[in-house]
């Protein structure tokens, strides 16, 4: 039988209950989203004299939870508008609705004898064969069904969801003792194909596998920061982006998750794992508990680990917690010599081999941290997981780390770390040591495009499931590269498809990525059927490289740097206008340059979480690679007869006037950066690639025939310039603009305007993009733009001025 | 030159735009209504002897467009006899429209002739549905002529520094004299009620009618304090001072006079409530078009013969705070016949109404406070660096 969710009720509508109702309607299910009854009036219930029988006092602790995490941020919904998906109800007077979904996901306090209660009252309404499964985090999925009938049993099982559930990948499906197998594998496909999630399925023991190792690794850093004599500054920078974690890292992480949260969970495994050979390492540090006490317990209570205070003159300072003293202080700046030598190595997995070899406190630490985990991991094998994979994708995926611990395990070599383990008082599992006495050296290996892994009771490599459906370029990177230069490796995805995968620093994109984007579209031209731009990168692209711009432009060599924007201007145009469909396929930030390749692909294939926009302004110039240009052209092809075109127009040039940057890429529909019924959202960051090819591979069967060059631009010449000009004085009289800023905005009306023509007129796409390019060349000679482009070049952020 | 009488003054009450009570009631409408109310209170009059309606409109477009003094002539008064058209000069239209109709009886053009204003704020956006600046204006550096009116606000504080506080104090005052004012029911002689049959559709997607009437202005304030309004936030320029608070409010509302011959009046046995004495409009700034009133109402003055002090009463149409203390203090205005019962920003701004309406307000409070025979002015900034005033006298 296929099953399909078109509706869920979600019990509990806390911050995890809000934020699940919130990713289901952001994947477009309809949802209900129950809570309690309040057991009195609120001071304001009672001054408007309403009694606990009114809808509006009954709906009160469902509705303000979930407007609270509708307002909070980041965001959980991809667009406000999705919240309308979501219907609030409390549990007396809207429990039958539980009747009409398709599956029900539990989220109520973490309390066995109130789950218990909840499931019982379910059950009442419930729908035979309806799924039902609890969101905890720790309580064994064996106890909750206990009383239930037996198609409950079949249909409960434990679906785990990381906070925040629309941003964390990690979705762990926790069978019951009578889960059927159907559910389950349903729900290992709905995370992945409909939730964008890394489904996990995982074993019924404490904490399951994510919380099990990333509590694990919390707590071993909570002992050592003391046993080593270190500052929380300096495991934070240890445990930061160097080794591809968060920069929230370690210390910072635990104040913006709550330490009573992690407290919570660490207790629960003090008690439920005697057995574990780390037990002791989960009773928690004096220094917790004199937080726990005074209430530090992070963001929620204005002070953690770190403590953000208010200077005399008005700013604010970050202090961190000393924890001999235990008192507040200055933040103390970290540095190794270990960590200076990784400076230059761009890729994270290339750094833990020169980590752990470190002769200073970093490298102990390294020693002694790795060792630990590996220990700790590969002892958890067959206890939470039999199968290695699921470790790593459970720290990936729950806790953002870019390489699980295998992985590093891995990369440093497994026998140099068995011996590094050794040496730090550590053993393996013995199933490692019988991997590498059977000859096996490495965890993972990579063949014809697909991940194998060590599989340990058939003691070999074998093909990671569920992939046949991905594209995973690091796997054909080597084997199907076509074309390579240092900005780019453009690979042979099969089927007639070619993907441009940027490969600059930051991908941004200078002369080596054009060449690539050009030389991709002529061997695409002639030998293949069509083109996908996509990597994966932190980021998809941060724009055009800024300091090549730069150079130029303080050499004043404005003939050069006309060819430079002329030659992006024209690569961008052979996106559009090529004789193969093209595919941009964007994930994360997609700015400035990367935003104008997304503007003239055939198609969008964006990432869910895709952070679109048109951000130039920032750098004091104008977009020059088209972006000007294609922003009036889509406002131009929106306009109706007696419409008022001009107000059009205006959407258009505030989508770049304001730098617009959506935080998703639903919300890039609203700027007019993507567009409906061409460009598509995927919400399965791991399927997208394959979903990209496909798209193209269809374009190209269906004909695909090269568009025809557009002369038929409708441009408002004076009308529009009148009144871009009034709107950006207006905007610097009432100083939410520079005088700067005044002066990018006009040259931009200019362009979009067409320039001063007396009436409204038809133009060519080329006559926009000669006067962009023209008034991007002038803002290049301005001092203040320099200064700008200067301060995004060396701090990263831009400069108002 | 003959002597021209205001023999009927009404209006609606003023409802908050976009989404008050009049949203779902067409400006053309509410007004048609006013003088439909006027001459069921003139049952004898044979109204082919009007010669014109004179209606002040600031945003002619739209569901106030295709010269809707003629439309709301026919329905308002419905016959085909009389004229009808539609004056703007933005906040002074209401105004405007009295003046023109005393001058031309004055001169021997009429006898009778209705004069007011309509605007519905609801409707037409500020601004109208398709501003198009003049690029040329624009590009020479006259882009103030086309500010929108809450930066001139802003420009006015800062080259008179009028203070926040002055500003929300201001603010908050305009609503304490309308709340009392409304508790006196001090305005429901002058309101023409409105009913509204309101078609929607409910909660559960049926449609439906309801039927209400609206006596009463909606736009006072009891919740509101100084604290309350020292909170608001700037909405013109960033580390401004004119906030939501301290301006004027969107608005929708009619009001209209019956202006006639001394000849017409005598032969219809009418009683005169009032005269116009004089009316000018200046020009000043376009950038602080807040501080008309400081050029016109001298000028005004001098033209009826009269002193400051001799006017009993004045209503200043308070636009923003921010102006109207600027002209009160380089004016040096007496507070206590200014504003008696608040202002714009308590009880509501309609654009081209609005000079009618506060003559309609005034010439009613003038009879509460028995000061006929004394003077009584209306006065505003108007839009594009203008400044209105208008001397009444008040008869009866």
């Amino acid at each position: 039988m296929k099953r399909t969710i078109n509706k869920v009720a979600i019990i509990g509508s806390g911050i995890m209950g809000s934020g699940i109702a919130c990713h289901f309607a952001n994947i477009g299910v309809e949802v209900l989203l129950l809570d309690i009854v309040p057991r009195e009036l609120n001071a304001k219930e009672e001054k408007k004299g309403l009694t606990l029988e009114n809808k509006e006092v009954r709906n009160r602790i469902v509705n303000e939870s979930l407007n609270a995490s509708l307002k909070s941020k980041p965001s959980p919904i991809y667009h406000q508008d999705f919240a309308s998906r979501i219907t609030t109800g409390n549990l007396e007077d809207d429990i039958a609705k539980v009747a009409e979904v398709d599956w029900i996901i539990e989220v109520v306090v973490e309390r066995l004898d109130i789950k218990q209660k909840v499931f019982e009252n379910l059950e009442k309404y419930r729908k035979p064969g309806t799924l039902i499964t609890s969101n905890t985090s720790g309580i064994p999925i064996k106890f909750m069904n206990e009383g239930r009938s037996e198609d409950f049993k079949k249909h409960f099982c434990g679906t785990h969801f990381f906070n925040p559930p629309r941003y964390l990948r990690l979705f762990e499906i926790i069978p019951g003792p009578d889960t059927s197998k159907e559910v389950l594998e349903f729900l290992n496909d709905y995370g992945k194909k409909f939730l964008g999630k890394k489904s996990v399925i995982a074993k019924d023991t404490p904490a399951f596998i994510g919380n099990r190792i990333g509590i694990f690794s919390i707590m071993s850093l909570f002992h050592t920061v003391k046993e080593m004599d270190m500052t929380i500054e300096e495991i934070d920078k240890l445990t930061g982006p160097v080794i591809g974690r968060q920069k929230s890292a370690t210390f910072r992480t635990v104040d913006v998750v709550g330490l009573d949260t992690l407290v919570h969970v660490a207790n629960g495994l003090y008690e439920n794992v005697p057995s574990d050979e780390a037990h002791d390492l989960f009773k928690l540090p004096d220094f917790i508990g004199t937080m726990m006490e005074n209430k530090w317990l992070g963001s929620k209570t204005g002070q953690g680990f770190y403590k953000k205070v208010k200077k005399e003159d008005g700013s604010s300072e970050i202090k961190s917690l000393d924890l001999n003293t235990m008192e507040y202080r200055a933040r103390k700046s970290a540095s190794f010599a270990t960590l200076e030598m990784t400076k230059t190595i761009d890729n994270v997995e290339d750094r833990f081999k020169v980590l752990v070899a470190g002769k200073d406190k970093a490298g102990e630490f390294y020693r002694k941290n790795f060792s630990a985990l590996f220990a700790y991991v590969s002892n958890r094998i067959p206890e939470i997981s039999d199968e290695l994979f699921k470790i790593d994708d459970g720290m990936k995926a729950g806790f953002g780390w870019e390489h699980g611990p295998f992985q590093v395990w891995d990369a440093i070599g497994v026998e140099k770390s068995v011996e590094m383990m050794k040496a730090e008082g550590y053993d393996p599992a013995a199933w490692v040591t019988e991997m590498l006495e059977t000859g096996v050296k490495s965890f993972y290996t990579v063949k014809n495009g697909n991940t194998y892994y060590y599989d340990i009771p058939q003691k070999k490599h074998v093909k990671i499931p569920g992939q046949d459906s991905f594209i995973i370029l690091d796997n054909i990177r080597e084997s199907k590269a076509v074309f390579k230069n240092s900005g780019v490796v453009v690979e042979d995805l099969g089927d007639g498809i070619l993907n441009v995968e940027f490969r600059s620093k930051m991908n941004s994109i200078g002369g080596d990525v054009l060449d690539g984007l050009n030389k991709a579209i002529d061997l695409a031209e002639k030998e293949y059927q069509g083109l996908v731009v996509c990597n994966d990168g932190k980021n998809f692209s941060v724009g055009a490289n800024i300091g090549m711009i730069f150079m130029m432009a303080v050499e004043q060599e404005y003939d050069e740097l006309n060819m430079a924007i002329k030659y992006f201007q024209d690569t961008m145009m052979r996106m559009r206008y090529s004789s193969i469909p093209t595919i941009a396929a964007p994930h994360n930030m997609a700015l400035g340059g990367g935003c104008e390749l997304s503007l003239h692909a055939d198609k969008v294939v964006a990432h869910a979480e895709t952070y679109i926009g048109l951000v130039e302004f920032g750098v004091g110039v104008i977009p020059g690679g088209g972006g000007s240009k294609e922003m009036t052209v889509r406002a131009a092809d929106t306009f109706q007869k007696d419409d008022v075109q001009l107000n059009r127009l205006r959407e258009n040039f505030l989508t770049i006037g304001m730098a617009k940057v959506s935080t998703s890429a639903y919300e890039a529909y609203d700027t007019n950066i993507l567009q409906k019924g061409k460009d598509i959202v995927v919400v399965n960051r791991d399927n997208q690639l394959a979903i990209a090819k496909k798209h193209a591979l269809l374009m190209a069967e269906n004909g695909y025939t090269q568009p025809i060059r557009r002369k038929d631009i409708k441009v408002l010449g004076k009308q529009a310039l009148g009144a871009f000009y009034v709107g950006t004085d207006q905007m610097s009289a009432g100083k939410y603009i520079s005088e700067h800023d005044k002066k990018i905005a006009n040259k931009l009306a200019y362009v979009m305007a067409g320039g001063d023509l007396s009436a409204a007129s038809y133009v060519s796409e080329q006559y926009l993009l000669d006067l962009e390019r023209e008034a991007f060349l002038s803002l290049t000679g301005e001092r203040k733009t320099l200064e700008r482009i200067q301060h995004m070049l060396k701090k990263g952020k831009p400069l108002r001025n | 030159m003959k002597t021209a009488y205001i023999v009927k003054a009404y209006r609606t009450a003023i409802g908050k735009a976009p989404r008050g009570v009049f949203r779902f009631k067409r400006p053309d409408e509410l007004a048609a209504e006013t003088i439909e109310y006027m001459m069921e209170k003139l049952p004898e009059f044979d109204k082919s002897r009007i010669d014109d309606v004179i209606v002040g409109n600031a945003m002619p477009e739209a569901e106030q467009g295709l010269n809707v003094g003629r439309l709301i002539s026919l329905m308002g008064l419905k016959t085909k006899d009389v004229a009808g058209m539609t004056v703007n000069r933005y906040c002074a239209s209401g105004l405007e429209t009295i003046a023109i109709a005393s001058a031309k009886i004055q001169s021997g053009m009429a006898d009778c002739i209705i004069a007011g204003g309509a605007e519905s704020m609801s409707y037409i956006p500020m601004g109208g549905y398709k501003p198009v600046p003049n690029y040329e204006l624009a590009k020479e550096g006259h882009e103030d002529y086309y500010w929108g009116m809450g930066l001139t606000a802003e420009a006015v504080a800062n080259q008179y520094k009028v203070s926040r506080e002055d500003q929300d104090e201001f603010a908050y005052n305009s609503h304490q004299k309308a709340i009392k004012a409304q508790a006196e029911n001090r305005f429901q002689d002058q309101i023409v009620p409105i009913t509204i049959d309101e078609t929607y559709v409910d909660a559960d997607g049926k449609k439906k009618t309801k039927s209400y009437t609206v006596t009463k202005d909606e736009g006072p304030r009891k919740d509101t304090s100084e604290a309350v309004l020292n909170k608001l936030r700037p909405v013109f320029a960033d580390g401004g001072s004119v906030t939501a608070g301290n301006s004027s409010q969107m608005s929708d509302g009619a009001a209209f006079v019956m202006v006639m011959s001394e000849e017409m009046v005598k032969e219809l046995n009418l009683e005169p409530i009032a005269r116009m004495v004089s009316y000018t409009a200046v020009g000043v700034e376009p950038r602080i078009m807040g501080v008309g009133p400081v050029k016109a109402i001298p000028k005004a003055l001098k033209q009826a013969g009269i002193k400051q002090d001799d006017l009993a009463l004045i209503e200043l149409n308070e636009a923003f705070a921010s102006q109207s203390l600027a002209v009160i203090r380089e004016l040096g205005l007496n507070q206590e016949v200014l504003n008696v019962n608040g202002g714009a920003i308590s009880m509501g701004h309609p654009l081209g109404c609005t000079g009618a309406k506060l003559s309609v307000q005034i010439f009613d409070e003038m009879r509460k406070r028995n000061l006929n025979n004394k003077y009584a002015m209306v006065t505003m900034c108007v839009g594009t660096g203008q400044g209105a005033a208008g001397v009444y006298e008040f008869l009866n």
